[in-house]
């Protein structure tokens, strides 16, 4: 009879429509947040996009439907400034996933509590500098003249000559990927850190119980570990997808607006057409980001299925 | 407490003149009548006004300053002194960003009076067209209108109105370090053609004095006009384009070519700031002395001199001439406009005024103090003058060179696309320069052709 009570579903008190009603107050200043800070920019840059909306010109917006959209479409800087994101995003996200994993697994193994916390306080220093500071060394350090990489080059090892030295920055095909090394440096900590609360996860007994059943390390590591290190993996690229594809200070900085440098993407083109060039064209500038984050989603979308098709 | 009662009557003062104004309600200023402890006082100031009438204004003046004015003039707060209770700022632009004026005006309201770091053929034509500013017509004093140099007068107006009041003057010349071209046995005085400059720089190169002989700037405001210019300035279209077709700019553009043999191979990569128009790789070469001959406006070389182990070995001149062509360069000023929806523009006339005559500012910018060395000149006639007649001890020969070419410099003209134009065309012509497109002419009609497709975007 005890234990039947036991087992019995717990008597449900009706929700009066008051309470109900009561409940959805609480949420009213998270939801208004929502809405001002997140839904009404969406809805208000989508609705630009369809309008010829000039930032510098008194005259009043006008709806002009699909023409920027089309207009941005058939532009070939449309499609050349979206492969040119693509392409930085290649570069940058195998070295976000591949080294930081890499590096996790090794700081895993090392048994000494001191040492393990100086490797992880070491690789998180880049992570703490400010931006502004790591453009400006990594500007000196890429700088063709009087930077140390090509200083070490040219002057110690002699592969180059002060006339034919590699020009990094400025839009040379060599920026992409010193931009993208920048960005592998500045987020290894961070990214580690990430792999090494997914290692932290793992049961230790399940890489000891495929050792004993005659796994090498090599197995180990493909067969227990990563598979259990992928929900963090697709955490990773999914968020680091979404910010090489829309990077835009570093492209600034160390790209200008030469409409030929591999640095002008798509975000690029926005920021060129809303605030630099004409009367500032938001509404055109604003299609090009909508099409750029359609895009994005769409890529998005895809590696999330192929993350979770594998488990 | 007497400060106090004051204080709350400036308050209460300011909140009446935003009603008169409509900035704000009967209901918004009852509120911050109460809230300043000033109760009923406030509604007796209310009726003793009555709401009708604008009465004086309830702020200082407000100008706003670019960062860089203020960090390579130090002598601008001496002159802020004779201004008690100026309300001075640093302006919310890097890159010649004018989106928050603009914001602001649409609201029909300014947090400042003036800004001071407008390039009129940069921004004054947008500032313009979203009216966000107004001509100075009314505010500057005759004498001062009369003063100023006609070719710079005339870089300061758009349609016969005077948008902008120009304040430091930078022109493009040449500069050189002394002792690379004396190590070269080469003259210590400025090429007088661009062949000599080649020349020039062939025999710094040979001699092994530097890695290069020559450096510019390519960025086209800095390389093909002025270039173009001393060969003959007179290549505007009637829209106010610069006319990349012309044959002064086509022969610009071979300049460059010729130059750039001789120059640091990174001379065409973007700069490292300011949306890669500053920092650029010649102000590194010239920085780090490895260049003999540097062509830009003359605050680059001063400020780049300031590097090497003995800056006295600069030395400046002006802009070289085609062996036929006219002899002029481009020249910009940076100077202030007027926020139509600001206030005290009379009083900000009188701050201009006393701003840009400041002789110790002039003399620090010319001679350079710890702090920077500008070498940004005056625009008025009769500053000149001043100095021809009692030439200062502390004047170097350059400044009476560059007065004498400003006659025949002139200024980019004013067009919504002044620096866009160039920004735009700089890819297309550098096919030329790096050799992948053979023809100048074809080079160059390609860069005219990409900014009026620019131009005809979404009309």
């Amino acid at each position: 009879m005890a234990n039947a009570t036991a087992t019995a579903p717990a008597p449900t008190r009706p929700i009066s429509i008051t309470s109900a009603i009561s409940g959805w107050w609480f949420l009213v200043p998270a939801l208004l947040f929502f809405v001002g800070y997140q839904v009404y920019p969406i809805i208000r840059v989508i609705w630009i996009s369809f309008t010829n909306f000039e930032f510098l010109s008194s005259e009043p917006a006008r709806w002009v439907g699909l023409d920027n959209y089309a207009e941005a479409l058939s532009d070939p800087l449309m499609w050349a400034s979206l492969w040119r994101a693509a392409e930085f995003t290649l570069m940058f996200l195998p070295g976000t996933i591949i080294l930081p994993l890499l590096l996790a697994v090794l700081v895993d193994k090392v048994t000494n509590n001191k040492l393990s916390t100086l490797y992880r306080v070491i690789l998180l220093i880049p992570a703490v500098i400010p931006s502004t500071l790591v453009f400006v060394l990594w500007k000196w350090m890429y700088n063709y003249q009087v930077g140390p990489i090509n200083h070490f080059l040219v002057e110690v090892l002699g592969l180059f000559t002060v006339y034919d030295a590699p020009q990094w920055l400025g839009g040379t095909p060599l920026t992409l990927p010193a931009i993208a090394i920048m960005e592998v440096w500045w987020g290894l900590g961070y990214h580690t850190i990430f792999f090494l609360a997914g290692l932290a996860a793992i049961p230790k007994d399940l890489p000891e119980a495929a050792r004993i059943d005659g796994a090498n390390e090599w197995q180990v590591f493909w067969h227990v570990i990563l598979p259990r290190l992928s929900p963090i993996m697709m955490i990773l690229v999914v968020l680091r997808f979404g910010t090489a594809m829309a990077v835009i200070d570093e492209y600034l900085i160390f790209g200008g607006f030469n409409r030929d440098s591999p640095t002008y993407t798509w975000t690029m083109f926005m920021y060129d057409q809303a605030f630099k060039t004409g009367l500032w064209r938001q509404g055109f500038a604003a299609a090009i980001g909508m099409i750029g984050a359609l895009a994005m989603m769409v890529v998005m979308v895809i590696l999330i299925r192929i993350f979770r098709s594998k488990g | 407490m007497v400060e106090r009662k004051e204080k709350e009557l400036l308050l209460q003062e300011a909140s009446r003149q935003q009603l008169v104004r409509g900035q704000i309600d009967r209901r918004e200023f009852m509120s911050r009548t109460l809230v300043a402890g000033l109760g009923m006082a406030g509604v007796g100031v209310a009726a003793k006004y009555g709401f009708g009438s604008a009465l004086a204004e309830d702020r200082p003046l407000t100008p706003t300053f670019y960062q860089w004015i203020e960090d390579l003039h130090p002598g601008i707060p001496t002159v802020n002194g004779e201004f008690p209770g100026i309300n001075y700022q640093i302006a919310p632009v890097e890159g010649f960003g004018i989106e928050r004026f603009v914001a602001e005006a649409k609201n029909k309201e300014s947090t400042w009076d003036i800004y001071v770091g407008q390039t009129p053929f940069v921004e004054m034509s947008a500032m313009v067209a979203a009216d966000v500013i107004e001509p100075w017509d009314d505010y500057i004093p005759k004498d001062v209108l009369d003063d100023i140099i006609p070719s710079i007068r005339e870089e300061n107006l758009i349609n016969g109105k005077m948008y902008g009041w120009p304040f430091l003057l930078d022109v493009i010349g040449t500069g050189w370090h002394s002792g690379l071209t004396t190590q070269a046995g080469l003259p210590d005085e400025a090429p007088a053609t661009w062949d000599d400059q080649l020349e020039r720089a062939k025999a710094i190169v040979e001699s092994g004095a530097a890695p290069f002989g020559t450096t510019f700037d390519s960025h086209g405001w800095r390389s093909v006009a002025p270039m173009a210019h001393s060969m003959n300035p007179d290549i505007y279209t009637s829209e106010g384009l610069f006319d990349f077709t012309s044959d002064a700019a086509i022969e610009a553009l071979v300049l460059m070519k010729k130059l750039m043999a001789y120059a640091n191979p990174d001379i065409l990569l973007e700069g490292a700031s300011d949306g890669g128009v500053n920092g650029t790789p010649d102000e590194v070469a010239f920085a780090a002395e490895r260049v003999g001959y540097y062509n830009k406006y003359f605050n680059a070389p001063l400020r780049m001199a300031a590097n090497w182990e003995d800056p006295n070995q600069l030395h400046l001149g002006p802009l070289p001439k085609f062996a036929n062509g006219a002899g002029s360069t481009v020249f910009w000023t940076t100077g202030s406009a007027l926020f139509k929806y600001g206030k005290n523009k009379e009083k900000a006339a009188e701050y201009l005024k006393a701003l840009t005559y400041d002789r110790q500012i002039w003399k620090d910018s010319i001679v350079g103090t710890p702090s920077g060395h500008p070498g940004q000149l005056p625009p008025y006639k009769s500053i000149y003058a001043e100095w021809d007649a009692n030439p200062p001890d502390w004047m170097p020969p350059f400044v009476g060179l560059v007065r004498g070419q400003l006659d025949s410099a002139k200024a980019i003209e004013n067009n919504l696309f002044g620096l866009q134009q160039f920004v735009i065309g700089k890819p297309i012509w550098e096919t030329y320069l790096k050799g992948e497109e053979s023809d100048p002419k074809v080079a160059m009609q390609k860069v005219m052709d990409a900014v009026k497709a620019e131009m005809e975007r979404g009309k």
